[in-house]
């Protein structure tokens, strides 16, 4: 499943043992987004037991903020009931905001392998 | 004859650096054109991604924060204005808009509070707010306030009382020494 890219949000692919969120995500209604996504997440991890979340962004609102901790968090769960959660949180060179955005998300979950990773 | 007034305000303009702005009613149809044209202009300045970004921020939560809580409604969003101006350390953006006795003094409480914060300390606000959710009466995630304090370099608010409303005069600026 593809949610395909707006001019304020992301482009959102599933491939049934992942998803990849990329671009700049700052909606009208970040419930329009999340709502979605949150679902097919949880309907995925039904058959799953590897589960990757890829992220590149390079802007996201306040709003957005809320909606991708609530994903780390039900991740987080989802680890803590014995699934193999990774997620990889890619920046661009210079980009400290987005940097410093994954390192914060990083410090707040404990059961999933988060890591960073600089754009080449 | 020139009109005294178009010219006065292509002076002022041009004096204060303000190479965007915006009045009138926004929603977020108009967010979303306006967006792409400061975004482009912000990229012409030819300043790094995060100093971008910060003056972004700032642009759009404070954009949004009219249309979601703008005292003088419109019929998809809130009237106001914002403006982007280049000053001699970095930006500025600045927003105004209508606001009610009520919020008036809900938001100076929450505004008075963030301004004596410290770095480690907005971190730590906007860690709380992510994990307790948006307040009562919040149509978002309740952070724009702390995520304006965040990318700014500093900020600062006041209120004016103009024909019988309250006008709320919302600033943060970006300086590019600290970004």
């Amino acid at each position: 499943m593809i949610i395909a890219a707006t001019n304020r949000t992301p482009e959102i692919t599933f491939s049934g043992s992942g998803c990849s969120i990329k671009g700049e995500c700052y909606p009208e209604d970040i419930t329009e987004l999340s709502k979605p996504v949150m679902k097919q997440m949880a309907t995925d991890l039904t058959q799953t037991d590897l589960y990757n979340l890829h992220i590149e962004l390079y802007y996201f609102n306040s709003s957005s903020a809320k909606f991708l901790f609530d994903v780390f968090d039900f991740l987080d769960n989802q680890a803590g009931q014995g699934k193999d959660i990774s997620v990889t949180w890619f920046y661009r060179q210079d980009d400290d905001s987005m940097e410093e955005a994954g390192e914060e998300f990083q410090e707040d979950v404990e059961r999933i392998s988060f890591k960073l990773e600089l754009l080449s | 004859m020139m009109d005294k007034k178009s010219i006065q305000l292509h002076k002022l303009m041009i004096s204060r650096g303000t190479f965007f702005c915006y009045a009138g009613p926004l929603s977020e149809t108009v967010l979303t054109s306006i967006s792409s044209v400061v975004k482009g202009q912000l990229a012409d300045t030819g300043n790094s991604i995060p100093v971008i970004n910060k003056v972004f921020g700032i642009f759009v939560e404070q954009a949004q924060n009219i249309i979601r809580y703008s005292g003088d409604r419109s019929e998809q969003g809130g009237v106001g204005s914002v403006a982007i101006s280049a000053t001699d350390t970095g930006f500025v953006v600045e927003a105004i808009n209508g606001i009610s006795q009520t919020d008036k003094l809900r938001v100076s409480k929450v505004l008075e509070e963030l301004k004596v914060m410290d770095g480690a300390q907005l971190k730590q606000a906007y860690k709380d707010r992510l994990k307790s959710g948006p307040p009562k009466g919040s149509f978002g995630a309740g952070l724009g306030f702390i995520e304006v304090a965040r990318r700014s370099s500093r900020f600062d608010f006041s209120f004016e009382d103009h024909g019988g409303k309250t006008l709320f005069l919302y600033r943060g600026w970006v300086d590019l020494a600290a970004a």
